[in-house]
């Protein structure tokens, strides 16, 4: 069976003189249903590594398959709406437009892409909002929201269109302990029951042991990858 | 989609688009309107072309046409003919052909006017006042009387009201025309043109055809035809087909006025030179406002961009941005040129004893093409930015926020 998401010696340097080396031979797979975390110290290469992943970046060496086909040398515009259909991204910060109410936030990518009409377009936002106990906050804007209200409505928006795969960069970093645990709670929620591939760059050792795949890396380099038992 | 970030930013675009609108209005509707009444002037206070009994080059001489190696002579004496247009019938025959065409023949000639022993030289012009109405503007420029007061006065003429004046003349005055070949007629006052109205100028005297025939002692003969086409652009078409059929000289109002016509096309360089550097001006109140709004969501671009939007979304998204700002800077620039507009109108001149307003033209055209123009700045102003933003690596902004 072919893995939903497969890095085979993957890289990304700077351009440079010397380049300088972010991810260097990254090879991992990954599959419907698991709940991964890259794990590292600052500046280990972490980010740069889901970038890639995401296709928000480009890699210098190495392939990326998404479901078997090759995605690291597609254009920009094909690569935008890949990250439209399968992606979706959770980020340390909100990133939530603050013109808009939670409901705008998360119809936002469903619109883009069109398969939905407005008023199925807002009812799915709704329904997704619901889903993260917030049913109450649909039309409050970002600043009458706390810090992890906007993290659930981010959640929300990431799952827009019903992605195969959740990237979240540090999606707990900015929250006090009682939110992080509703978002881990979450996030193996998506992987576990909706059988979504979650990938989480995180400094937080509770998500790391909360993951089905812990990838460690150092200076670029993926050293190693560990399943923890799942501590139930 | 995005909402205005900054107000005072949008309030100088806004303002600035608006302003340029208005004063494009304001200025291009004196110019276009002054032009158009300047032109109406020139192409209807005379008739559209103008034969006269002159020609433009020496008819060949008799020697020439019979043998080939003849030699011109020179300071060749023609005998005086009685001069006037030969076989004007036929030329009068051959305007009307056009459809619409009015055709006014009239003799003009010098008579010296008299009156208790005072002089003064009139170009007497022997019209048929019915055509002549037709053709020219001579009845709007009355003051008093009406053209068709020379048929019902025996010997009635109209003259401009400062010879009326310097002569001492008023209306029903009589006074004594002498031509050169000697002949005298009396003539009464019957109307009188307002001044300084062009070319019915201060020493015209309108007669009725026969009157000056008579007075200048040329009868039956016509030595300019005025023809009024009802396509005034047509006029310089005709009138070199005239020429080339009959050989007389036919000017059209174009050749007439030729100086003019490259005063008003150097005008509107002018002017359309000055009113786009207003609204290229005010686009950059645009694409200031834009490219602070781009600088203001790096970060909610590189999120829309993770999300999945192209850099094509994005592009749009901030162009929309700046025709938002042109169309609203375009509505209150309408209002804005209305006003200059309604101000400019509602000045008053008092030119020659009348009361002019400016000429304005309101033509929606004229609104058409501020917005159009104002639109495209505001489109290339917003455009310039949001390319900038639109090519932002979202990576890269992601790192700088993370």
């Amino acid at each position: 069976m072919t893995p939903l998401l497969e890095a085979e010696h993957l890289g990304r340097e700077l351009a440079g003189d010397p380049p300088v080396p972010l991810v260097v031979d990254a090879s991992l797979t990954i599959g419907p249903g698991t709940f991964a975390t890259i794990v590292g110290p600052s500046g280990c290469g972490k980010s740069s590594l889901l970038y890639l992943l995401g296709l928000l970046d480009r890699p210098t060496a190495g392939a990326l398959r998404l479901s078997g086909s090759e995605v690291s040398d597609l254009d920009g515009d094909t690569r935008a709406r890949i990250r439209l259909r399968y992606f979706g991204f959770i980020f340390q910060f909100h990133f939530l437009l603050p013109e808009f109410s939670a409901r705008e936030n998360v119809m936002l990518p469903i619109r883009r892409l069109g398969a939905l009409s407005l008023s199925e377009a807002r009812d799915r936002a709704d329904q997704l909002l619901g889903a993260m106990g917030l049913a109450d906050k649909v039309t409050k804007t970002p600043d009458r929201l706390s810090g992890g209200e906007r993290q659930r409505v981010a959640i929300a928006r990431a799952l827009a269109n019903d992605p195969a795969l959740v990237l979240g960069d540090e999606p707990t970093g900015n929250l006090d302990s009682g939110n992080s645990a509703r978002v881990v709670e979450i996030l193996q929620m998506l992987a576990h029951e909706q059988k979504r591939a979650v990938i989480c760059v995180t400094h937080d050792p509770r998500i790391a042991a909360a993951s089905d795949l812990r990838i460690e890396m150092l200076d670029g380099r993926v050293t190693g990858q560990t399943r923890p038992q799942p501590s139930l | 989609m995005h909402l205005l970030g900054r107000r005072r930013q949008t309030l100088v675009a806004i303002s600035g688009v608006a302003v340029g609108v208005g004063f494009f209005l304001a200025v291009s509707s004196l110019m276009v309107g002054s032009q158009r009444d300047f032109v109406d002037t020139l192409v209807n206070a005379a008739p559209h072309i103008i034969i006269s009994d002159e020609i433009r080059s020496p008819p060949t001489q008799p020697g020439l046409r019979t043998f080939a190696g003849a030699v011109a002579l020179h300071g060749l004496k023609v005998r005086n003919e009685a001069r006037g247009i030969r076989g004007w019938q036929q030329i009068v025959t051959a305007a009307q052909q056009t459809p619409g065409a009015i055709v006014a023949p009239s003799l003009t000639g010098a008579v010296t006017l008299r009156l208790s022993g005072r002089e003064q030289p009139l170009s007497l012009v022997g019209v048929d006042p019915a055509l002549e109405a037709k053709i020219s503007t001579i009845e709007q420029n009355l003051r008093v009387g009406h053209l068709h007061d020379l048929d019902t006065t025996q010997g009635g003429v109209i003259v401009g009201e400062d010879l009326a004046r310097r002569l001492g003349l008023g209306m029903g005055d009589v006074v004594t025309a002498t031509s050169a070949g000697g002949g005298s007629r009396t003539l009464r006052v019957v109307g009188l043109f307002k001044r300084g109205r062009g070319q019915l100028g201060g020493s015209s005297g309108y007669v009725l055809l026969r009157e000056a025939q008579s007075a200048l002692g040329r009868p039956f003969i016509i030595n300019t035809i005025g023809v009024k086409l009802p396509d005034p652009y047509a006029a310089e078409r005709v009138a070199a087909r005239l020429e080339r059929r009959f050989g007389y000289k036919a000017q059209s109002w174009q050749e007439r006025s030729a100086d003019f016509l490259s005063l008003l096309l150097t005008r509107n360089v002018i002017m359309y030179s000055v009113v786009s550097a207003i609204l290229l001006v005010a686009s950059f109140g645009i694409y200031t406002a834009v490219s602070t709004s781009v600088a203001d969501k790096r970060r909610d671009i590189a999120i829309l961009r993770s999300m999945g939007l192209s850099e094509g979304d994005l592009q749009l998204v901030f162009v929309l941005e700046g025709l938002a700002l042109a169309v609203v800077g375009i509505l209150l620039g309408w209002g804005l040129g209305q006003g200059l507009m309604a101000i400019l109108g509602s000045l008053r001149f008092p030119i020659a004893g009348d009361t002019q307003h400016l000429p304005l033209d309101r033509s929606p055209l004229q609104y058409a093409i501020a917005a159009g123009a104002s639109l495209l700045a505001g489109i290339v102003a917003a455009w310039l930015p949001a390319r900038k933003a639109a090519r932002v690596d979202p990576v890269d902004i992601l790192r700088g926020a993370a």
